[in-house]
């Protein structure tokens, strides 16, 4: 889909001279001079290692010195001082915490923990979301998933309060001071496109597999956005208001304080909720690695194909997700404003009727049951669902007349699509793949996109993983091919119709919000195992984020231009396809961004189900103790993700970004 | 621009003692290496061409002036003249690249970050054309910021903040948030925040600019009616000429940087230095700003038997008012009983048609 | 300037105090120095003073049935609390030797981990066999076997290649694999052979086992990693390939040049050492327990093909043979 640029903006010759229409075209005159360095460079680098796969010569096996360190790691994790003296003492705190957490939920009782929810969102968003916090919680019991709802509680607070601490820590030095924001920017950047899967390996290499490991990848996943956030609110206060701050004389200290981070707490809560849902979303895949909770049923479920189970541990998942969501995303929005309310229970009043609430809950809960939730209040979801799911494989799964089952696409999409696919760029020559990079992100970006997209694409190349990551790479670019095709299909739609628009708008919220693992569940029970189901997920999950950008992108369409294609007697599909979607192409190419950096992340946790190829290699690393193939695959995926992200990154992302 | 350096005597500030600020030879330059600018021979460069030669351009170039106490010394000029740098200059909000600047006799410049910041709480307090309210504060807390950055407590602040806000005409909105306010209401916070610490000058960046005219006139009325009951000196800086004709008692008039003429309103419609300056006042109804005494000519026999009687300071309007009503030819300008000139139907209309040459002032 | 120095001094020194205390204070609350990750317990462990056994618990299905039995009448015959852990088989290897874990209770051979853990740093000691003997091969169902005798013998495998595609193994013929985690020297095994297959994993024994039991439902043909005891051959009769010859010289060899079939290996069970030690009943119980093919394979079914919960298939197997765990507890 992306390739569509490269033509479009290398066709038709302009009138005048050559150079004229070089000027009026910069990206023609881009890809001519990539054609005229091509021209003199191919001919000697094929002469020199031939064409097809990466050659043998240029690769760097990395396994051996990686596996060195692994041994090393493992006969030393008891005795070296790194590890005792400082390491350890991280592990030690990372467990104590977690512990200490945990305990403390199920010291509250499963009453205590629900109402302490309900009565935090009734604070912070209002009487309907109270309901929707405690019914979540009250569901998580009824699922007979209490106690690993719990322990991923547990897991997240921990995880969440590193990260928001490391966050504004990281935010404050950057967002202060220039340099640290120059050095600091574009790696958060780049950490936020990166797969959750790929921050594993390292981890579990220093750490072992363990909740310590599963906490330290979920902050080191997490911090970026609340980094980031807080360091562009910093950056972004008012200047009016810094000056007249200033101008009273405050002190450096007074002004960070009293204005500057009070200014920011809009992005900080903004950070803060990024910071959550990606907490969750990683503690959820870091069942991987030992996390234990929630992800770890799913985990288990998905291992013994019982869909019914997997969907008892992800719904609790999804309902954790969506409250915690709307929690911070409400207290975010309502920063600022006027407290509203009756007075009686405005500000610290009405926090310390909801303590003195919580509290009697639990004393009542306590006295009444146990830590946990009653044994007997449990609904078992998993035979009905397995049950349905059966049903399902059977009447569903194939041989259905005319339209085949679910089996028969996914076996015609694995042979159509995704097989030609992967041989056409197995088959093509490594140079020209380079060449092919450095031509799409150079015509969509700058020449520092290109180069790093092509650097990251030689990367894979010397790190001996060409085969593995082209059939990556087939994945992604027929998962965002599908993903483009619907997603921009929808939005048109809903661009179009108001009605539309608003009964999408709620289910995108929660599309968006629910971790990626736990799109792996429903595909699986309607595709079987393989490259097609990873894909089915990878394009669920970057849907929402496509059709949401496109159709704000198509709406954002400036009104006097359409007004006066209407006026000029466009019919709608012209003014679709004249107006409102070039003047959209900003908003297009971000999709795009999207598109891929989503997809990537679910066709690597796709290595689960049966995807095979870098994420296959990841999950092999880690099953087997092989750290080095995992790391290397793990390489791999961030220099992929490198090279997807700058390919289709549009040079004015940056500036949207930051308005 | 040598005539700056000598300002007349104002007519409110007669018998004035020393300065509040004196600016003198002042230039703020941006851009790299800025300080080789000033005193080189890059500093008598037209802009476009400092630009072109050094990369530089200068905000502030070589002006003096002084700043009497009691006095509102408005600097105006149109955007990019320099102003709001120039203003900024004088509590170091952006620093000066050279010259020298002194507060009540003290050095500015040499003043250390601790002195720099007393000098920021307690002696220079200013309002901001965008009002830089703290959005997450409410009107009282805002008042009262300045003083809690200076160590008040709680109760103290509080109760001198409502004070101002009463002040200001602001009560009964203390728990309002700025953005629940007009435009109007937080410029009238942005005030009483200045005021609320007391300094002995205040400060005002375009204050009115953001604002809707009627609103405008209604702030340029209080300011008129602060400095009245209080006496505060005050540096303004406007772009808008009516505005600066109506509240200073002196104006320097700035253009790419410099001064270009500095004195009373009277003397910048009545005298144009320039051509420029000349352009830039054509519009104003001169009989408004324009007093008798610079209209008058000297009495001759028999002028001062009859005739309405004026004040030397009346305005030109005011006199072809009291003409018209007294029905007489000519209006008699007093001083103390003493007759200092008349002002005849010619006279009037000279200066209405702008034709008469008025250089002489009393 | 000189004003503000022994104010900025004093700064500096609360500040270096501050340092000093809360590093103090961090010394303090974490023991004294030395922290030893390899030591810790999860923080989930059962909160509270409860006699607590924790077991590795591996993917596979007769696994499951191990641990299902072993941790039932850890808890109703001995009051132990029994948290299970699910972990890969090499990962359970370093687990154990942390002490994360207690035991494992079926390994189908790692000599690697054992010479480092066991040999070398004497963490992890041998808690005897199972009972169970194992075997890995590859394996084609019977139905199509009897059609093609000739199908069992490796060297005939090529000539099958074509009727053994599917959309994953493009132009080759399928052999298709569970787990990444399980011990496999497939991918060796066709290039050393030089056969026209490809190796396909499933991603999960489940995932392989349902698309077996789809194969055989169509009566199609298939060529599948595989291994005894397995309760699916019940279900779904299959016939070994045979593949050259194992000796020990082969077996050897580095994992990339293997060329020959897989060992049969008697399935071991490995204690912690601190455990062993310490366990007193409960590790004493582990070292006996033992069982037959047919016992692991009947709890097996249950669990997969019944979809009985692990613990209700134990409790049903307990109750129907008493004679055979009554020896674990002596």
């Amino acid at each position: 889909m992306a390739t569509a640029h490269a033509p479009a903006s290398a066709a038709g010759p302009g009138t005048g001279g050559p150079l004229a229409a070089l000027r009026g075209r910069p990206a023609l005159g881009k890809l001519l001079l990539l054609l005229a360095v091509a021209a003199v460079a191919v001919p000697l680098v094929h002469a020199r290692w031939g064409g097809g796969a990466w050659p043998g010569a240029l690769t760097a096996d990395l396994s051996a010195p990686l596996g060195e360190v692994n041994d090393w790691i493992v006969s030393n994790r008891d005795s070296h001082p790194l590890f005792v003296y400082f390491l350890g003492h991280v592990s030690n705190a990372v467990v104590l915490s977690v512990r200490g957490v945990y305990l403390a939920l199920l010291a509250l009782g499963w009453a205590g923990v629900t109402a302490v929810a309900a009565l935090v969102a009734w604070r912070t968003a209002g009487v309907r979301l109270a309901v929707t916090a405690g019914a979540c919680f009250v569901v998580c019991g009824l699922l007979g998933m209490w106690v690993p709802t719990m322990q991923t509680l547990a897991l997240m607070v921990v995880a969440v309060l590193a990260s928001v601490v490391l966050g504004i820590l990281l935010g404050l030095a950057a967002g202060l001071s220039d340099r640290t924001f120059r050095f600091l920017r574009p790696v958060l950047d780049t950490m936020q496109v990166l797969p959750a899967f790929a921050y594993l390996l390292p981890v579990v290499l220093v750490f072992g597999i363990g909740v310590p490991g599963a906490v330290l990848a979920t902050v080191v996943y997490a911090a970026p956005p609340m980094a980031r956030l807080t360091a562009l609110g910093l950056r972004g206060a008012d200047a009016g208001v810094m000056e007249a701050v200033t101008s009273l004389g405050a002190t450096g200290r007074q002004r960070l304080l009293t204005a500057r981070l009070p200014l920011a707490r809009k992005e900080l809560l903004l950070g803060l909720n990024q910071t959550i849902m990606m907490a969750l979303s990683m503690a959820v895949i870091a069942s991987v690695i030992g996390a234990g909770g929630l992800g770890d049923r799913v985990y288990q479920a998905l291992s013994s194909v019982d869909v019914g189970a997997a969907l008892a541990a992800g719904i609790p998942i999804v309902l954790l997700a969506v409250v915690l969501d709307r929690t911070t995303e409400a207290a975010g929005r309502k920063a600022g404003t006027e407290p509203t309310g009756r007075a009686a229970l405005r500000g610290a009043r009405g926090w310390a009727l909801a303590a003195v609430l919580a509290a009697a809950v639990a004393v009542v809960g306590r006295l009444g049951g146990g830590r946990v939730w009653p044994e007997g209040g449990v609904v078992p979801v998993a035979g009905p669902v397995n049950t349905a799911k059966d049903w399902m494989v059977d009447h569903l799964y194939t041989g259905i007349p005319v339209i085949g089952g679910t089996a028969d696409w996914a076996a015609h999409f694995t042979s159509w699509i995704l097989n030609p696919l992967r041989g056409g760029l197995q088959g093509l020559p490594w140079w020209s793949v380079l060449l092919i990079v450095a031509a799409l992100a150079w015509t969509i970006g700058t020449w520092r996109t290109a180069l790093t997209a092509v650097l990251a694409m030689a990367a894979i190349g010397v790190l001996g993983v060409w085969e593995p990551s082209m059939d990556t790479l087939s994945q992604v670019v027929a998962a965002v091919a599908v993903t483009l095709v619907l997603g921009f299909a929808v939005a048109v739609g809903a661009a179009r119709s108001e009605r539309l628009e608003r009964g999408l708008r709620p289910v995108l919220d929660v599309f968006q919000t629910m971790p990626q693992f736990v799109y792996l569940i429903p595909v699986v029970a309607l595709f079987g195992v393989g490259r097609a189901p990873a894909a089915a997920a990878a394009v669920v999950y970057a849907l929402p984020a496509v059709v949401r950008i496109t159709t704000q992108g198509l709406r954002g369409v400036d009104p006097a231009a359409m007004e006066c294609a209407r006026s000029l007697g466009a019919t709608p599909g012209q003014q679709l396809r004249q107006v409102q979607l070039p003047l959209a192409r900003p908003a297009l190419l971000l999709a795009v961004n999207q598109g891929v950096v989503l997809v990537l992340a679910v066709v690597i946790i796709g290595g689960l189900v049966g995807s095979g190829a870098l994420g296959y290699d990841v999950v092999f690393g880690l099953a087997q103790g092989d750290l080095a193939t995992g790391l290397v695959a793990g390489a791999a995926i961030v220099c992929l993700g490198l090279m997807l992200d700058r390919v289709t990154q549009p040079t004015a992302r940056r500036s949207r970004k930051e308005s | 621009m040598s005539e700056s350096t000598a300002p007349a005597p104002a007519r409110t500030t007669s018998g004035s003692a020393a300065p509040v600020f004196s600016v003198r030879g002042l230039w703020k330059v941006f851009g790299p290496r800025a300080e080789r600018v000033p005193g080189s021979e890059y500093a008598g460069l037209p802009p476009a061409e400092l630009r072109e030669a050094t990369g530089c351009t200068a905000a502030v170039r070589d002006v003096s002036f002084d700043v009497a106490k009691g006095e509102v010394f408005v600097v105006m000029g149109l955007s990019g003249s320099g102003k709001s740098t120039l203003v900024r200059c004088l509590t170091r909000l952006v620093e000066p690249t050279s010259g020298t600047l002194t507060i009540d006799g003290e050095d500015v410049l040499a003043m250390d970050r601790g002195r720099l910041r007393e000098l920021r709480r307690h002696r220079a307090a200013m309002v901001f054309q965008h009002f830089g309210l703290l959005p997450h504060r409410t009107v009282l807390d805002n008042v009262a910021y300045g003083l809690e950055i200076q160590g008040l407590g709680k109760a103290a602040r509080r109760a001198k903040a409502a004070e101002l806000v009463e002040k200001v005409g602001l009560a009964g909105l203390e728990n309002r948030r700025p953005a629940q306010l007009s435009g109007g209401q937080q410029q009238r916070v942005g005030l009483a925040r200045a005021l609320a610490v007391d300094p002995s000058v205040l400060l005002f960046d375009e204050p009115f600019s953001a604002l809707d005219p009627l609103i405008r006139r209604e702030m340029q009325d209080e300011v008129v009616r602060l400095h009245r009951e209080e006496g505060r000196t005050m540096v303004f800086i406007t772009h808008d000429l009516s505005e600066a004709l109506r509240l200073g008692t002196r104006i320097a008039l700035m253009r790419d940087g410099g001064i270009v003429q500095l004195g009373t309103p009277e003397e910048i419609v009545g005298s144009p230095a320039d051509d420029y300056v000349r352009e830039f006042v054509r519009d104003v109804p001169r009989e408004q700003v324009l007093t008798v005494a610079t209209a008058m000519r000297p009495p001759t026999a028999g002028d001062g038997e009859t005739g309405p009687a004026l004040r030397p300071d009346a305005t030109v309007s005011e006199a072809i008012e009291a003409v018209v009503r007294s029905q007489q030819p000519t209006a008699r300008v007093m001083d103390d009983g003493r007759l200092l000139g008349v002002v005849d139907h010619a006279c009037l209309l000279d200066v209405v048609a702008g034709t008469g040459a008025h250089g002489v002032s009393v | 300037m000189a004003r503000t120095t022994p104010r900025t001094a004093a700064r500096a020194r609360t500040r270096t105090s501050a340092t000093v205390a809360s590093a103090a204070a961090l010394l303090a609350v974490t023991g004294c120095g030395a922290a030893d990750m390899t030591k810790q317990a999860s923080p989930f462990a059962a909160p509270a003073d409860i006699k607590t056994v924790t077991l590795s618990v591996q993917s596979w299905v007769g696994a499951q049935a191990n641990v299902a039995v072993a941790s039932k009448l850890l808890q109703d015959e001995l009051g132990y609390r029994v948290d299970l852990v699910q972990t890969d088989e090499v990962p359970a290897w370093d687990a154990l030797s942390q002490g994360r874990v207690d035991a494992i209770l079926e390994d189908w051979g790692h000599p690697d981990q054992e010479k480092l853990y066991v040999q070398d740093k004497k963490t992890i000691v041998p808690g005897g066999d199972l009972g169970v003997t194992g075997h890995i091969g590859w394996y084609v169902p019977k139905y199509w076997a009897d059609e093609h005798p000739d199908v069992t013998d490796w060297k005939n495998l090529d000539r099958y290649a074509d009727e053994l595609r599917t959309p994953e193994s493009g132009d080759k013929g399928q052999l298709m694999d569970g787990s990444p985690s399980y011990v496999t020297n497939d991918k060796a095994l066709v290039k050393n052979l030089g056969l026209d297959y490809k190796v396909v994993f499933a991603g999960s024994e489940a995932a392989q086992i349902t698309q077996i039991q789809q194969f055989a439902k169509a009566k199609k043909p298939f060529l599948s990693y595989w291994y005894q005891p397995q309760w699916l051959f019940n279900e779904v009769p299959m016939v070994e390939v045979k593949l050259p010859e194992y000796t020990d010289a082969c077996g050897a060899k580095a994992p990339a040049d293997i060329d020959c079939a897989y060992p049969t290996t008697p399935l071991q069970k490995y204690l912690n050492a601190d455990f062993s030690r310490r366990g007193k009943d409960a590790a004493a119980f582990l070292r006996k327990f033992s069982w037959s093919e047919r016992d692991q394979n009947e709890v097996s079914r249950m669990i997969a093909s019944d979809r009985l919960t692990p613990d209700e298939a134990a409790e049903r197997w307990i109750a129907r043979n008493p004679d055979i765990w009554k020896k674990w507890l002596d």
